[in-house]
């Protein structure tokens, strides 16, 4: 096997080798009469990436037999490509016979130098084989790199996790998406209830899709997905590298995962020479439903009164803030104060059970279960066993129900309040004017506990 | 009363940041001990390690705008520690941009049998430093470079060149066998660790990265590759700019010998011993050399 490869297509190439050491530490390489396959895995096998290069990338491209394959590490990878690409005149990648323990990546450079890697290669490695048909996923959007990075500037460095949360855009009446402005999507930085968040930032972002995604795609009750930051910057930078859209494909939370790849500028993209695929596991919790299975306990465990108190103090404090700085109508805060007050109520709970010492300890231990359990991509092969999880399956079980009933009611609930308040402007300001009332008056309250 | 005796030299440097980069060049370890060596030509400043590494800086008496040398008997050494010497230069650098010359005088020794330097044309203040010297202790073994045969067995190179290849080969994380091929004219870099790399300047390819190329038999030696990185790793960026080449020979038992020009004087400063505008004689350049003796052979 030989292939070599100079200039634009170089680059390119250092892009993706670039990309795959941010997701992973080993590289897979598949060589096909038709195509090069590069694959990645994290650790955690919560990311996966796919690289496919087809012959026409490559300046020469020599597969001897049916196919050959092997690995490398990356960063011996990366060491190759340590050398500037601007002096590079061209690369060859050389596997003598398909049994040899070395790599050979040469590289020729610009000065004369002649610079002969050879990487010890596993000739037999344990290929992971991630199949997803994006088309298949019923929610996607299409963004520009650059304003997908502009809008996780928003957000901490150091954030971990973001929930992206959905809604149908197509339910608003045109007077009224006129009016509200039609954000539809909302950016979250995921708290961690396991974690101490007091030193984080928490950042809520809402987003009209037609201003800020080339397309959107959403139908339906609106759902949300929580997944890794680190991995999709990574794939951030390598879109804008190769100056392509980002196509996010992602159906809800749960065992489903999301799926990225480049937007190339032709619909079907059969024109370009590369793909690329990353597909990131999900937190298996929705953000949407945990907030409303919470309800019940909230409930059982407070007084009403004192529980629409905190609700409406929270809810005047949103309202301040978002109107200063954003000046969005009321109307539409009203609308994402719900989601708001699900992500407040899903908090003071859990604070309340810390007290319980053994209680809130196993169910601490049972979330970090979930939260590894679930950071696993469904539907991969070989998989290894996980007997930690599978002997809290009992337990897992019975949990699972109540998010089930939960999901149904949230659902409803949400669109029938969003339904009452676009259709009925009369109800609105009535509503609106009930709620000043409620809310000047327990301010003070709130704030003395904190 | 007595007479005071003159001091065995005193010299005075107009642009300091260019001895700074010269001694630099050989500063490989935060601490590191240098002899110098004065005489009627000049100075010599050696600093070596393990009894397998060598370097050496030729300042010439021309690179001074006075050098006076008036020791008597034997050539004067002492020891000073580099890290200080250069740290005291720096002092007396003047920052970029401004077109004030700082001269420098350097005296041996003073009351104390220290090493004075001082600002000397300075209007308004003047800035002084001693560095505290010592008895050198005696070098076990002398670096006497012979040649390994009738025919010498050298190459030059891009010194960045050189620099960018000695750099690479840290990946592998083994010593570097340098091999010389007469058929075709090449030099060859190897390292073999958990990965293996190899980097060959070929002579025909391009002209200029190796610049000459004297070899009729194959040759081929070991070196540690700590020992290499060192006569390249604090190269000073003025000699990258200047596009200078590296010269490299092999001696007798495989001795290595890697010679860098650094220039002291400033390019645009006229100068009374220019003959020309933007010419720049030899005698304004510092020589440095390093000598690394080869890994012992296994086989």
């Amino acid at each position: 096997m030989e292939i070599s490869l100079s200039d634009n297509a170089l680059k390119t190439f250092a892009r993706c080798i670039t990309c795959l050491a941010r997701i992973g530490n080993e590289l897979a390489i598949q060589v096909y009469s038709s195509q090069l396959l590069f694959h990645t895995i994290n650790s955690s096998r919560s990311a996966y990436q796919c690289i496919a290069l087809k012959p026409g990338f490559f300046d020469a491209y020599n597969v001897s037999g049916n196919s050959v394959q092997c690995s490398v590490l990356l960063k011996a990878v990366c060491a190759v490509l340590r050398t500037p690409i601007t002096n590079i005149d061209h690369l060859t990648v050389r596997l003598p016979d398909p049994d040899a323990s070395k790599l050979q990546w040469i590289l020729d450079c610009y000065n004369g130098m002649r610079k002969t890697y050879w990487i010890t290669c596993n000739v037999e490695p344990d290929i992971q084989h991630l199949s997803l048909d994006r088309q298949k996923f019923p929610s996607n959007f299409v963004v520009s790199p650059r304003d997908l990075s502009r809008l996780l500037a928003n957000f901490q460095s150091s954030l971990q996790e973001i929930t992206i949360i959905a809604t149908e855009p197509s339910s608003l009446p045109l007077d009224a998406s006129n009016e509200i402005g039609g954000k539809a999507v909302e950016l979250r930085s995921y708290m961690d209830p396991t974690k101490d968040n007091d030193t984080l930032l928490h950042t809520q972002l809402w987003i009209d899709p037609k201003e800020e995604f080339l397309q959107y795609v959403h139908t339906g009750d609106p759902i949300d997905v929580t997944f890794s930051v680190k991995e999709l910057k990574a794939f951030l930078s390598f879109c804008e590298g190769c100056e392509v859209d980002l196509h996010l494909h992602f159906e809800k939370a749960g065992d489903r995962p999301i799926l990225m790849a480049p937007k190339f500028g032709l619909e079907d993209g059969s024109h370009s020479n590369f793909d690329a695929t990353l597909v990131l596991a999900t937190m298996l919790i929705s953000q949407l439903h945990e907030g409303a299975a919470s309800e019940p306990l909230a409930g059982a465990t407070r007084t009403h009164p004192h529980t629409e108190e905190r609700n409406a103090s929270y809810m005047q404090q949103e309202n301040c803030r978002a109107n200063v700085s954003s000046e969005l109508p009321s109307d539409h805060t009203r609308i994402w104060s719900d989601l708001s007050v699900s992500a407040f109520k899903s908090i003071s709970p859990l604070e309340e059970r810390r007290a319980q010492g053994e209680t809130i300890l196993n169910d601490d231990r049972q979330r970090e279960m979930q939260r590894i359990s679930t950071m696993q991509i469904s539907g991969l092969t070989s998989v290894p066993g996980n007997n930690p999880i599978d002997s809290n399956v009992p337990t897992e079980k019975d949990h699972g129900q109540e998010p089930q009933d939960a999901m149904q009611d949230n659902g409803q609930a949400i669109s029938q309040h969003h339904r009452s308040n676009w259709v009925d402007a009369e109800e609105d300001d009535e509503d609106e004017q009930d709620e000043d009332d409620q809310y000047i008056q327990p301010t003070p309250p709130y704030y003395e506990e904190h | 009363m007595e007479e005071e005796e003159a001091p065995d030299v005193i010299c005075e440097l107009e642009n300091v940041q260019g001895l700074v980069d010269a001694l630099t060049a050989v500063r490989w370890k935060r601490q590191q001990d240098a002899v110098l060596e004065l005489s009627e030509h000049g100075i010599v400043l050696i600093v070596e390690e393990s009894g397998c590494l060598q370097a050496k800086v030729y300042l010439k008496r021309e690179l001074f705008i006075r050098y006076d040398y008036n020791a008597r008997g034997g050539r004067p050494r002492f020891g000073v520690s580099l890290g200080h010497f250069v740290d005291c230069l720096n002092a007396f650098s003047v920052p970029a941009g401004q077109s004030i010359s700082s001269l420098v005088q350097i005296q041996y020794p003073g009351p104390d049998m220290q090493l004075l330097l001082k600002s000397v044309d300075s209007l308004d203040a003047s800035i002084c430093a001693e560095i505290r010297t010592r008895i050198p202790d005696t070098i076990a073994w002398d670096y006497n470079f012979e040649p390994a045969g009738a025919n010498p067995l050298t190459f030059t190179v891009k010194s960045a060149a050189l620099k960018e290849a000695i750099e690479d080969l840290e990946w592998p994380g083994s010593s570097i066998k340098i091999t010389l091929e007469p058929d075709p004219p090449s030099v060859s870099l190897r390292a073999e660790g958990h990965g293996d790399l190899q980097i060959d300047f070929m002579y025909y390819v391009n002209s200029e990265l190796l610049v000459a190329f004297q070899c009729d038999h194959q040759a081929s030696f070991k070196y540690k590759y700590k020992f290499l990185r060192a006569t390249t790793s604090n190269m000073p960026s003025s000699v990258i700019k200047e596009n200078r080449g590296s010269k490299l020979s092999i001696g007798r038992g495989g001795m290595l010998k890697v010679q860098h020009l650094v220039s002291i004087a400033k390019p645009s400063v006229s100068h009374p011993y220019a003959d020309s505008v933007g010419y720049q004689q030899p005698s304004r350049i510092a020589h440095i050399e390093f000598f690394v003796k080869p890994e012992e052979s296994e086989d």
